[in-house]
């Protein structure tokens, strides 16, 4: 079994909210001292298919569309063991809109070859478009199964099981087919070995441009055939905490029970 | 009769002497091997040296194996190994004495040497022994505290020593009977045993008696000396040893390097990954049980136990030698056992009880004989860490964080700089001459309460008219708790990383609030290239006070306890300048803890500990605010964030009982010498 | 061609989200001067269909044996197939899972291009504009659309209900459709959890349980507590990565965004990223002993203490057992 897992690399989404600035010339946040990331739906779509390829065997590729810097996310899917990594260099838009993101995938996908099964995160930690493996899917001309947080396999082909606002479904699908993975108790990504760590950074990374892929890589590099953002803005809300007191623990929280009542009778 | 013509018959009574000499040369042929098979392990061990410095490590036998500092401090302990070892040393003397008397042919068994020494003080310290053989049995089978190993062995060897000083008596009271030794009163207690058994034995009954228990005394001593190697009492051998050759660098510089272009395997699953001094320390332990009972995580339930860490690999080191069965089966191992894993096969190195550790060093402060425990422990968790990746989830989210945001601190909602928010704190980029960098932390910018002391210690430092700076957002974590729970990988890169900074930056002289960075960077540092100036801020504000730069005004009327960070203390040997700052800022000394400075206790928080969720009735802070609450004191004085945080949620999870304000000693001070903060 | 399309799930039924699309389907129909469609896709109900119709100008229904259930690639193809009927400039749909799923694949069989959980929707110039909130919260997009249609997912509870008509009740419509076809990927199995009877999204009053609750069993507590002031139950990430109540329940970025009217946070610190789930919530109440503890910072009030003691007696007080 072929398996791509597409990664990104992202700013911290844990940069505190008071240090979060925006760069409104190109409207995105500033990097300021924040470090980048791998996107965590993303490292829960490596640990699901690295669990996947343990009891089922199989290859995986991860993949990613970014700047030069995302060899640091690949090189730690590396050492998670994923058994090849490629690099899209987007030297285009600094942050293309989902259907660029996808088409560079899809055409990157068809040049690795075959493929059984890709896995995507199920939305991003910055701008959380939600959107790639869908559309993806949809340039691959396959089904999508969204927000799965478990894959296994029998003779009839893949069984997916994936979360539901209520509950949860499992799906039969025969490869190939997009999956977008959400989280769960069981995908927490792995720490990688140090030993796998060391030896990451002597395993070889496939690095493609836009140009060696077979796409329209002028459109891509525009990067706003499907939406652009036209501004970005960091909303004002500010909250005055007030700490409830009394004199004893009984006395504190029935005005605890006061203010609650009060704001669920105003509802 | 003359006092200088006083003497005795060496071998009186006793014929065939031969018998003895020729049973001297099997015994010390047995006893010479079994140490010999003990330094055939060792040697399988990996290269250390440890025999540079000669004069300090001389100094350190004569404090430590000579005078038994450490021994003593546990006082019950303390009175009867000092009886039975200063007995052994006398006695020994004695044998000496009778040995270059009659075998060299020189007599020096005579006159008042034979008198005072030989015959009087020989028998008071013999009987001193025997009162030492029975405290010691009397606390082995009536008080049995928890902390010893209760085996046959150590058993046999009371029973066997006691024996050995009863027979001697008997030799020496039927002798002076016998023979009506004219000297015979200058042996007291030999000469009690005459004169009880005078009257009741005949001559003869006396000769025939002592010439029988003659040779029991001497066919014991013999066997014991030939036994001892391959029991604990081989201590009396490998303790000097052993603390000859232990580390002189301090507590906090006891963790192994590491070189990853050479390591074969990252941190230690066997007995082969040891260095030479690790499996010395094995065999030295004198299972005595210090160690464990002043391990904070044993003190509150958990299964950590430094005594049977050392123990149960000095078994599994021994059974490994022999490929013997043993009552343990986990330990029942072959040969090959010296490259067989060690982490989980017994209790003792359970990741459980791996991942209890504090590194506090208090283990190591409290053994006798100077084993290395802690490192150890960190040498196990390397291997868990970075061979294996199996580690407790939270400490796994700090060391990614360490990893990916420079801080072990997940989820903070706060900046690097924030805590200095109104001040006038100036970046290194600022101010490139500034002649001190203040190193703020992590706790003490990214910990809301500790930012409090890092701003106090920013206005101290200003009011001072210290010119300093800070790294503001180019700061990063120094690595400890990387190292500490294991991940040298990442901390080396880091301590590398930090010291080109620094160096770049032409930092001489560094201030931190946080013990641990303080270790860092003055004990670990320097193999990176980062030799610094470094400063716990105690030190460097208690010296703006003593050069008057810094004047208390107000002195609090609360009473005030010190709670020792172990960084600081036990792995750094400071202990009085936070006193001295606690002290400037109250009216009063502070109270002192039953378990401060060297035997401090453990806030919990160190060895990445912090950032483990530990269940609540087996809390280390939890058992510190008891101490804390145990006193009087109104207010707690601490000098580490880890310390900061962990006591203020032991005391608030006893807020019930009394409530006492946790505060730096820079917060202390500042309130002292600013007028407009509340007293 | 430039009217708007609501897309309705019938097992929905008339809840809060599709009473959101519809007043936002028709407060932009009426100002861009067009129609709004509604398409009712699944087993019909009548109250709802007769709601619908009381908004909407136009009611589809399509009800068919292929679709008595929900199934990605059916109501997909349900989707296009009206769609491409109806040709609408802007299509809504609820942010469920399934229209999540849904929408960007209608979008991109359709030629258009989807955005989702989308706050606020405007007509500029002759473009759509939507807001929605990006870097966990941290930040809000103004995004224009460049394809049409525009499939839009939106924000539960962030748009209000429009009026019911009295007078010119819509027709519903029947549609029928062919969907027959070879689907690569069906669902085989459904688990309904017992968790509650309203979805996360859409519930007033939350009681959410983080890493501090220490383990399962304090979640029966408050539970307990939710069961007196009918409040939903929700978690932070770390507790459900942790198994100790199941990943529906999760509210944060990278879990459900909710915009309850009152979101009580028991032992929950307010990590960045929890917060970003809980950012349209009108009150925010924590229960939580560390003063320090960053979701103080998006509070309307709180109480500095440990859960154990609170929790039970403020259960007792809200649900008048207390003597």
């Amino acid at each position: 079994m072929n398996i791509v897992v597409c990664i990104k690399q992202i700013l911290d989404p844990e940069v505190p909210a008071r240090d979060f600035r925006i760069d409104s010339e190109r409207r995105e946040a500033a990097r300021g001292s924040a470090n980048l990331v791998t996107n965590i739906f993303c490292e829960n779509a490596l640990e699901t298919a690295l669990q996947f390829r343990e009891r089922a065997g199989g290859r995986i590729t991860v993949l990613s569309f970014g700047s030069e810097s995302a060899e640091d996310s690949l090189r730690k899917a590396l050492a998670m063991k994923a058994d090849a990594a490629a690099l899209v260099i987007n030297d285009g838009h600094p942050h293309p809109d989902p259907f660029a993101v996808a088409r560079a995938l899809a055409a990157a996908i068809r040049k690795i070859g075959d493929f059984d099964l890709i896995l995507v995160g199920r939305e991003s930690g910055d701008w959380g478009a939600g959107q790639t493996g869908a559309l993806l899917a949809e340039e691959l001309g396959v089904p999508c199964v969204n927000f799965v947080d478990h894959i296994d396999s029998d003779s009839d082909g893949l069984r997916l099981k994936r979360q539901t606002d209520a509950g949860w479904e499992i799906f039969a699908a025969k490869p190939p087919v997009v999956v977008t993975i959400t989280n769960d108790e069981h995908n927490v990504p792995r720490v990688p070995k140090t030993r796998d760590v060391m030896m990451s950074y002597r395993q070889t990374l496939t690095k493609w441009t836009l140009d060696d892929l077979d796409t329209d890589a002028a459109s891509i590099r525009a990067a706003n055939s499907y939406y652009e953002i036209v501004d970005l803005l960091i909303p004002v809300k500010e909250t005055q905490c007030e700490f409830i007191e009394g004199d004893s623990l009984e006395s504190r929280v029935e005005n605890l029970a006061r203010r609650i009542q009060e704001v669920t009778d105003a509802l | 009769m003359n006092d200088s013509q006083a003497t005795r018959e060496v071998f009186w009574n006793i014929t065939q002497v031969w018998a003895m000499y020729a049973l001297l040369v099997p015994t010390l042929v047995i006893a010479g091997f079994g140490f010999y098979r003990r330094v055939r392990v060792w040697k399988r061990g990996l290269p250390l040296d440890r025999t540079d410095r000669p004069i300090e490590r001389i100094r350190k036998l004569i404090t430590h194996a000579l005078a038994q500092r450490r021994t003593t401090r546990d006082t019950s302990a303390g009175i009867f190994h000092t009886l039975i070892y200063t007995g052994f040393i006398i006695l020994t003397l004695a044998t000496t004495v009778v040995f270059i008397h009659q075998d060299f042919g020189l007599p020096i068994m005579r006159g008042k040497f034979y008198l005072y020494f030989q015959s009087f003080l020989v028998d008071v310290f013999g009987a001193l022994t025997i009162v030492g053989i029975l405290m010691a049995a009397f606390r082995r089978s009536i008080q049995r505290p928890k902390k010893l190993v209760y085996t046959d062995e150590a058993a046999m060897i009371l029973a066997v020593i006691f024996l050995i000083a009863v027979t001697g008596f008997l030799v020496e009271g039927w002798r002076i009977a016998a023979t009506s030794d004219p000297w015979g009163h200058w042996s007291p207690f030999g000469y009690l045993i005459a004169r009880a058994s005078g009257p009741l034995m005949s001559d003869e009954t006396l000769k025939q008696s002592h010439a029988a228990v003659w040779w029991t005394h001497a066919v014991l001593v013999f066997g014991f000396i030939a036994w001892a190697p391959y029991t604990k009492m081989a201590h009396v051998a490998f303790s000097p040893f052993n603390i000859y050759t232990a580390s002189l660098a301090p507590v906090g510089a006891s963790l192994r390097h590491i070189d990853f272009d050479k390591a074969e395997t990252l941190g230690v699953n066997s007995l082969a990954a040891f260095t030479w001094k690790d499996l010395a320390d094995f065999d030295a332990c004198t299972e005595c049980g210090r160690c464990t009972n002043f391990c904070p995580a044993n003190t509150v339930g958990k299964s950590l136990s430094p005594r049977d860490i050392i123990l149960d690999l000095q078994l599994f080191m021994r059974n490994s030698e022999r490929g013997i069965q043993n009552g343990n089966s986990a330990l029942r191992t072959p040969h090959s056992a010296f490259n067989s894993p060690i982490i989980g096969t017994v209790e003792a190195t359970s990741p459980d009880a791996l991942w209890a550790c504090t590194t506090c060093g208090a283990c190591m402060e409290a053994c006798p004989v100077f084993i290395e425990q802690m490192p150890k422990i960190v040498d196990m968790r390397r291997f868990l860490v970075m061979e294996e990746a199996d580690f407790p989830d939270t400490m796994q989210e700090a060391v990614t964080s360490i990893e990916s945001r420079g801080h072990p601190f997940r989820g903070t909602s706060l900046g690097r700089m924030d805590w200095a928010e109104g001040l006038n704190v100036q970046t290194i980029d600022q101010a490139d001459d500034a002649e001190v960098l203040l190193w703020v932390g992590c706790g003490g910018a990214l910990v809301e309460r500790n930012t409090r002391v890092t701003r106090a210690t920013a206005q101290l430092l200003e009011k001072a008219g210290v010119s300093f700076a800070v790294l503001g957002r180019e700061e990063k974590c120094t690595g400890d708790p990387a190292r500490r729970i294991g991940n040298e990988f990442l901390f080396q890169n880091l301590a590398k990383e930090n010291s080109d900074k620094l160096n770049r930056h032409g930092v001489k002289k560094i201030i931190t609030a946080c013990p641990h960075c303080f270790n860092t960077f003055r004990n670990e540092y320097p193999q990176f290239g980062g030799n610094f100036e470094v400063y716990h801020h105690s030190q460097y504000l208690a010296r703006l006070v003593d050069e008057g730069k810094l004047k208390p005004e107000k002195k609090s009327e609360k009473k005030v306890t010190f709670h020792d960070p172990c960084y600081l203390g036990r792995h750094n040997d400071e202990y009085d300048a936070p006193r001295q700052l606690v002290k400037i800022a109250s009216r009063s000394n502070p109270i002192e803890m039953k378990q401060s400075r060297e035997q401090s206790f453990c806030c919990g928080g160190g060895g990445g500990m912090s950032f483990i969720e530990e269940p609540p009735d087996k809390r280390v802070n939890g058992e510190r605010a008891r101490q804390i609450l145990e006193t009087d004191a109104e207010r707690v004085a601490v000098g580490c964030p880890f310390c900061m945080t962990m006591l203020e949620d032991g005391i608030n999870a006893r807020k019930g009982e009394r409530d006492v304000r946790v505060m730096d000693v820079a917060e202390l001070l500042w309130e002292s010498v600013s007028a407009d903060v509340r007293g | 061609m430039s009217d708007i399309l609501a897309i309705l799930f019938a097992s929905a039924g008339f809840d809060g989200a599709t009473q959101g699309i519809l007043g936002e389907g028709r407060r932009l129909a009426d100002t861009l001067s067009c129609k709004l469609h509604a398409l009712i896709i699944g087993p019909q109900n009548e109250p709802m269909n007769s709601s619908v119709a009381a908004i909407a100008d136009r009611v589809i229904a399509v009800d068919q044996s292929e679709i008595s259930e929900y199934d990605t690639e059916p109501y997909l193809c349900v989707l296009v197939a009206v769609c491409k009927q109806l040709s609408p400039r802007v299509a809504l749909l609820a942010n469920d899972t399934y229209s999540q799923e849904l929408a960007p694949r209608l979008a991109h069989r359709l030629g258009g291009s989807a955005v989702g959980d989308v706050t606020e929707l405007k007509s500029h110039l002759d473009a759509l504009r939507v807001t929605r909130s990006v870097y966990g919260g941290k930040a809000a997009a103004i995004i224009e659309l460049k394809r049409y249609p525009a499939v839009v997912w939106l924000r539960a509870r962030a748009f209000a209900p429009a009026e019911m008509r009295t007078e010119r009740v819509a027709q519903i419509e029947k549609f029928t459709l062919d969907l027959s076809g070879d689907f690569r990927a069906c669902i085989i199995e459904r688990k309904r959890e017992a968790s509650g009877a309203t979805r996360l999204e859409d519930a007033q009053v939350i009681v959410s349980g983080g890493r501090g609750l220490g383990g399962p069993e304090p979640f029966e507590e408050l539970r307990q507590l939710a069961d007196a002031i009918g409040a939903q139950m929700g978690a932070s990430r770390a507790a459900c990565d942790a198994g100790w109540v199941p990943p529906s329940w999760q509210v944060g970025q990278t879990g459900k965004k909710v915009a309850p009217g009152l979101y009580i946070a028991v032992a929950i610190s307010g990590a960045s990223q929890h917060l970003a789930g809980i950012s349209d919530a009108k009150v925010v109440a924590a229960i939580n002993i560390d003063p320090d503890a960053p979701i103080f910072k998006r509070c309307r009030f709180g109480i500095v203490e440990d859960y154990r003691k609170v929790v039970p007696l403020l259960r007792e007080t809200l649900s008048g057992t207390k003597k």
